[in-house]
């Protein structure tokens, strides 16, 4: 009597079961796994397992057997680890990106009349598809969370906290590591009088547009990030003042020969900026940002549209 | 309101069945590996919950560890979590310790066998000297060799006042990979443990 229930509750499971041998040879499985394999009684009894289910990892999973044959202890596999084991199709097809479903399985040794030796191994398979499913959508949701935590909502480009969080990282890497780094401030001339003369959705325009071109032509290490109203700073790990210079000028003609038109008129735009590089007298990531805004300061005064190299002697600024 | 003590019979009793326990679990280890596991005597103490994060996370100071974390359940109410924490993991050291010679098996996954094996042959053992059986969850690997130990222990919201802490200290002295399990029975269930132990020495 209870072994017949027995039996009848196993078949009802929504989990599959399968029973194998000392020698890996299938002795029983459930009928939830002869639905979802949709595999014959005789495919399966009688056979050794991964003969049954060639799609199993033979090597690793002959050895995890064998621990639980060994050690009496039961084992497990995570969906997380292994999406799956035995290829099953699952009863989600249409809101899942996999046509197997995902599992959870474990391995549980068996002890035949009650004996200390482990004589069988149970393998229990339990449907993880939804877990995985819901899990993987938390995953692109927290990755597009994260993206808009760290952009410029007008500009598209990264947030001041964001762009500073990796100035920080990269000014501490590149001084322990004594590799090169530079900072280009930048700032949009005139922007005032561009808002004052053209509107202020003239002026998101300019700003929309000046980042965005910016962007496309820096290399992919390097960062722009919206320091404040219209000030932007770039990012450059690796890089001497040198070469830091170079790219302020392509910066900087590249936004005085581009054609900034809104509603028909032609806007004058131009960026003035200040490069800045990390030295053995620049002891922090802040001290960098004053000496580039020292220079763009520089670049300002000296009538705009230029690009200026920190240090600044307190002379030039003052005659500037 | 349940004593927050166990006396020293009560100690001395659970040291000797861990004891037992420990050797068995080195012995069976030592067949399945194929190598010599070293395993500490383990230190016992009642802490609290405000005291285990940094009981924990003290000992590894800024070091990058992992850490993985199995439950167990037997009769009576005897239930717990098995803490394991590695530090200076071998990675490599680990899948040859498991016989894993490809690479079809991941790193995340080798720990979670090394965990599973490590924690379950202890306390099948365990589980005997108090005449009773564990159930077991499956491990899950909660940090991969990161630094903040102690930031997890603190998410961890542990639902217990104090528990039984025993330590455990492993040492595979041929693959290089040192691991402390750490074995956290909660107050309730630490009653029920002690009911046990008082019947075990009742017997002798």
């Amino acid at each position: 009597m209870a072994e017949a229930l027995a039996t009848d509750i196993l078949n009802h499971l929504n989990s599959g079961v399968i029973v194998v041998d000392e020698a890996l040879v299938i002795r029983y499985w459930n009928r939830f796994l002869q639905i979802h394999s949709g595999r014959g009684q005789a495919d399966i009894l009688g056979k050794p397992l991964f003969e049954a289910f060639p799609e199993l990892p033979k090597a690793a999973l002959s050895r995890k057997l064998q621990g639980v044959l060994q050690l009496g202890t039961p084992t497990f596999s995570s969906w997380e680890q292994r999406r799956h084991l035995f290829l099953l199709p699952h009863s989600r097809p249409i809101t899942t990106d996999s046509e197997y479903m995902a599992q959870n399985v474990s391995f549980m040794p068996l002890h035949q009349d009650g004996g200390k030796k482990v004589t069988h191994v149970a393998i229990i398979i339990d449907d993880a598809t939804d877990v995985c499913y819901f899990q993987q959508q938390l995953n692109t949701t927290m990755a597009a969370l994260e993206q808009s935590s760290r952009t410029d909502g007008l500009t598209q480009v990264a947030n001041r906290r964001y762009w500073e969080e990796r100035l920080r990282t990269e000014f501490c890497r590149c001084q322990r590591s004594s590799a090169a780094m530079s900072l280009i401030l930048f700032d949009l001339d005139k922007f005032k009088l561009l808002n004052d003369g053209y509107g202020h959705q003239a002026g998101d325009y300019v700003l929309f547009t000046t980042a965005g071109l910016i962007k496309q032509t820096l290399r992919t290490a390097d960062l722009i990030g919206r320091y404040g109203g219209e000030e932007f700073g770039v990012l450059l790990p690796d890089t001497p003042i040198q070469a830091a210079a170079l790219v302020a000028e392509r910066l900087r003609a590249l936004i005085e020969e581009h054609r900034f038109i809104y509603e028909g008129q032609l806007l004058p735009v131009t960026i003035s900026l200040g490069v800045a590089e990390l030295r053995a007298d620049v002891p922090s990531h802040e001290k960098l940002v004053t000496r580039a805004d020292e220079a763009l300061y520089f670049s300002k005064h000296a009538g705009r549209n230029r690009y200026t190299c920190a240090p600044v002697s307190e002379v030039a600024v003052a005659h500037a | 309101m349940s004593s927050q003590t166990i006396t020293e019979d009560q100690r001395d009793c659970l040291q000797e069945l861990i004891n037992v326990s420990m050797g068995q679990a080195s012995d069976k280890l030592a067949r399945y590996l194929g190598t010599f596991v070293e395993i500490q005597v383990p230190a016992i103490a009642l802490v609290g919950t405000a005291e285990i994060t940094g009981l924990l996370a003290g000992n590894y100071n800024d070091e990058a560890v992992s850490l993985v974390s199995q439950g167990f359940s037997g009769s009576e109410g005897i239930r717990g979590e098995a803490l394991l924490i590695y530090s200076k993991i071998n990675a490599d050291g680990i899948a040859e310790l498991l016989g894993y010679t490809d690479d079809e098996v991941t790193h995340t996954e080798q720990l979670t066998d090394i965990s599973s094996i490590l924690t379950t042959t202890f306390l099948e053992g365990f589980a005997e000297q108090l005449e009773t059986s564990f159930s077991y969850s499956a491990p899950r690997v909660v940090m991969l060799g990161e630094r903040k130990l102690a930031e997890h222990l603190q998410e961890r919201s542990f639902n217990w006042e104090y528990a039984l802490k025993v330590k455990i200290s492993y040492k595979v002295v041929d693959h290089s990979f040192n691991c402390d399990m750490v074995l956290l029975v909660p107050g309730s269930a630490l009653e029920t443990l002690k009911a046990v132990i008082d019947r075990i020495l009742a017997e002798f």
